[in-house]
């Protein structure tokens, strides 16, 4: 009796996975594509809500948290004050610095690019899908490929569109690469993506040494992004005499969980 | 009317899965309320009713992730299968059981995941990261295991597996 319990589930199991197995295999087709994002658009609206109340909830608790740890974080701020203060001075020294700086944050001015604003509304299924869901798709001119940014830097692209829901795979996507400069020192590299933190491997140049607290900027090589998008900021160098580049892990301007608003460059065709 | 309920019990963890649990994650893991309940439902249920809900919990993740229709359904499928295969041959009423096969599930489900996305064309970490999303998610689901057991394991009736 057991055993025909047993065989019975094993039946079922098989049958379900090859249901599933095939449902995938239909849904990837080009061709279905559209189905999928209509199907991803319907659960939109609800993410979008649950969104806005765990935002609500997140003020409510934060505001509890910040009175029970109001001392600690006082001190944190001022530290945090203190390193604002130096790197501003350091800004304020260095003239290359100022001009990257300035165009990567202001960089629709500059650079003329179209954006549209999306709202965050959801975020990848699991700890392996390093993505979040906008609620701006096709219908608003948003296309697989684009580029998209936040108020303090590069966020990702846009994998997939749908109707009125895009996915964007963000640089926390260990596949990402993008080919980027350092503010101060000028120096080139590639930037890869991580979870945990951003690396860059700095093609080295003589006399010449990464540092610190240097902004990291698109420099548009490649085509893959525009130039002048802020990436990270260099949270530590390691510097190895046999390897051929320097390596740098980067502080993210951005944070998947914290991220609300984003703009998605709709003019910048990668190519 | 509690197959409603479940419909929509798996929906609202789903939605929270994706809203409000990146915001909880510990080394880059974060709980996986869909497979939990899951877990607690083939546990009280069988493995044929968590195969069920593993279906339509996976469908509504894969939803809202990049990528096909289906890859979250069947990795979820093989951790109702693992769970139920447990549950038919251990004590139920032992509460350290289902925390190992939620433990075990994770493994499974992570690890069909991965090799379904890697199938799929889909971005995946890379191994030694992977490996450890895995650990860290499997430690974290089978800590979550216990209290959810207590609070929705009432709300979930018991029924007897045929012996």
């Amino acid at each position: 009796m057991e055993r025909r319990t047993q065989s019975r589930h094993t039946g079922l199991f098989l049958v379900l996975c090859a249901a599933m197995l095939l449902l995938s295999m239909v849904t990837q087709q080009p061709w279905a594509a559209g189905a999928r994002g209509y199907a991803k658009g319907a659960i939109e609206p609800m993410e979008a809500g649950m969104m806005a109340v765990a935002a609500r909830v997140g003020a409510w608790t934060s505001v509890l948290g910040d009175i029970s740890s109001l001392r600690t974080q006082n001190q944190h701020l001022q530290d945090e004050n203190a390193s604002l203060r130096k790197q501003i001075a350091e800004l304020s020294a260095a003239g290359l610095d100022n001009q990257a700086l300035r165009q990567a944050l202001d960089f629709q001015r500059s650079y003329g690019h179209t954006m549209v604003a999306a709202a965050v509304v959801g975020r990848g299924p699991d700890s392996f899908s390093l993505t979040v869901a906008i609620d701006r798709g096709t219908a608003d001119g948003v296309r697989p490929g684009m580029v998209v940014a936040s108020g303090a830097g590069l966020v990702g692209r846009v994998r997939e569109a749908g109707p009125h829901v895009s996915i964007v795979q963000t640089l926390a996507d260990p596949q990402s690469r993008v080919s980027a400069f350092l503010s101060k020192s000028g120096l080139q590299g590639t930037v890869i993506g991580g979870p945990g933190s951003l690396e860059m491997q700095i093609d080295p140049r003589f006399g010449i040494a990464p540092a610190v607290g240097e902004w990291v900027i698109t420099n548009g090589v490649g085509g893959g992004y525009p130039r002048g998008l802020v990436v990270a900021q260099v949270a530590a160098v390691n510097h190895n005499d046999a390897a051929t580049v320097d390596e740098a892990v980067l502080a993210w301007v951005n944070d998947t969980t914290s991220l609300s608003v984003v703009l998605v460059i709709t003019d910048f065709t990668p190519s | 009317m509690m197959r409603l309920l479940g419909f929509a019990a798996f929906l609202a963890a789903a939605l929270l899965q994706v809203t409000w649990a990146p915001g909880l994650a510990i080394w880059g893991a974060y709980p996986n309320l869909v497979l939990l309940m899951m877990v607690v439902i083939t546990w009280r249920n069988g493995a044929r009713a968590g195969m069920f809900w593993a279906c339509w919990g996976g469908v509504l993740l894969d939803l809202t992730g990049p990528g096909p229709i289906g890859p979250h359904a069947l990795a979820l499928l093989a951790g109702a299968y693992v769970s139920g295969f447990w549950t038919r041959n251990v004590d139920k009423g032992s509460l350290s059981q289902p925390v190992l096969a939620t433990a075990a599930s994770t493994v499974l489900y992570s690890l069909i995941l991965i090799g379904s996305d890697d199938t799929l064309g889909l971005p995946v970490p890379p191994l030694g990261l992977a490996f450890q999303l895995t650990f860290a998610a499997s430690i974290y689901n089978a800590a979550l295991m216990l209290p959810l057991l207590l609070v929705l394991g009432r709300a979930v009736p018991l029924r007897r597996q045929p012996a």
